[in-house]
């Protein structure tokens, strides 16, 4: 059984399934999901911890945001450790991690970011125009629509950062 | 109609979920009067990349405006 778990071509895929679980929030990648997808043949038991170990390798490069010569360092002391990896799984491990790095990251930013976004901008610029009371209004007018939500949202509000033109305030006949 | 327009440039260290963040970036915080008068605050964060549209679009208002 062990050696199913050494396999490497499934690990490539519970890495992807892990990080979709605790990088991307994805729901329902549960570990009897990953565990009949990828490895039918080991026991729960078995693959309970190594799918841990996995997530606590993952997450642990994930939280460094670890460069090249870090990643090797930690995957090296990893493979010399009692109960660690071994070299094979450590070099699909290194792989893995350089693929996803940017986008792995990208997602734990997203995850800091509390405040509203910005998720458009678009403007308007009005020239001189007239009203029932002035004959010319002479000032330019910039109108901007501004996008702002939190990421993710479906339903962003609306902010006009200028008046809108002078029949808003004018009596419109 | 746009009252006052304040940014803080900030640097996220780090968090819960990622230990070692480093990205830089920007605040803003508009406050806004409607129709009526009524002040109102809103505040959203921007990526450098964001900020840097941003920044752009407002240099084209700039540009236009004084033509008109």
């Amino acid at each position: 059984m062990a050696g199913e778990l050494e396999s490497c071509k499934p690990l490539s895929g519970l890495l992807s399934g892990l990080a979709q679980d605790a990088f991307y929030g994805h729901p329902g990648i549960t570990e009897e999901l990953l565990r009949s997808q990828l490895y039918p043949d080991v026991p729960i038991e078995e693959f309970r911890p190594f799918q841990a170990k996995m997530r606590g390798i993952l997450k642990s490069i994930a939280s460094a945001d670890m460069d090249f010569n870090q990643l090797e360092a930690f995957l090296t002391a990893q493979t010399k450790k009692q109960g660690g990896i071994t070299s094979d799984q450590a070099a699909v491990i290194s792989k893995f991690w350089k693929s996803h790095k940017t986008k792995i990251r990208e997602s734990l930013m997203n995850q800091s970011r509390w405040d509203s976004g910005l998720r458009g901008l678009s403007w308007r610029v009005d020239g001189k125009s007239q009203s029932r009371h002035s004959a010319e209004i002479h000032t330019p007018v910039a109108i901007m629509e501004l996008e702002i939500g939190k990421s993710g949202q479906i339903n962003p509000e609306l902010t006009s950062a200028a008046n809108p033109p002078v029949f808003a305030e004018e009596d419109w006949p | 109609q746009l009252i006052d327009f304040q940014w803080k440039l900030g640097m996220a260290v780090s968090s819960d979920s990622c230990r070692s963040l480093k990205y830089p970036y920007v605040a803003v915080m508009l406050k806004v009067a409607d129709h009526s008068g009524q002040v109102k605050n809103k505040s959203f964060e921007m990526t450098i990349p964001q900020f840097q549209n941003f920044y752009r679009q407002f240099k084209e208002i700039a540009a236009i405006i004084e033509t008109v």
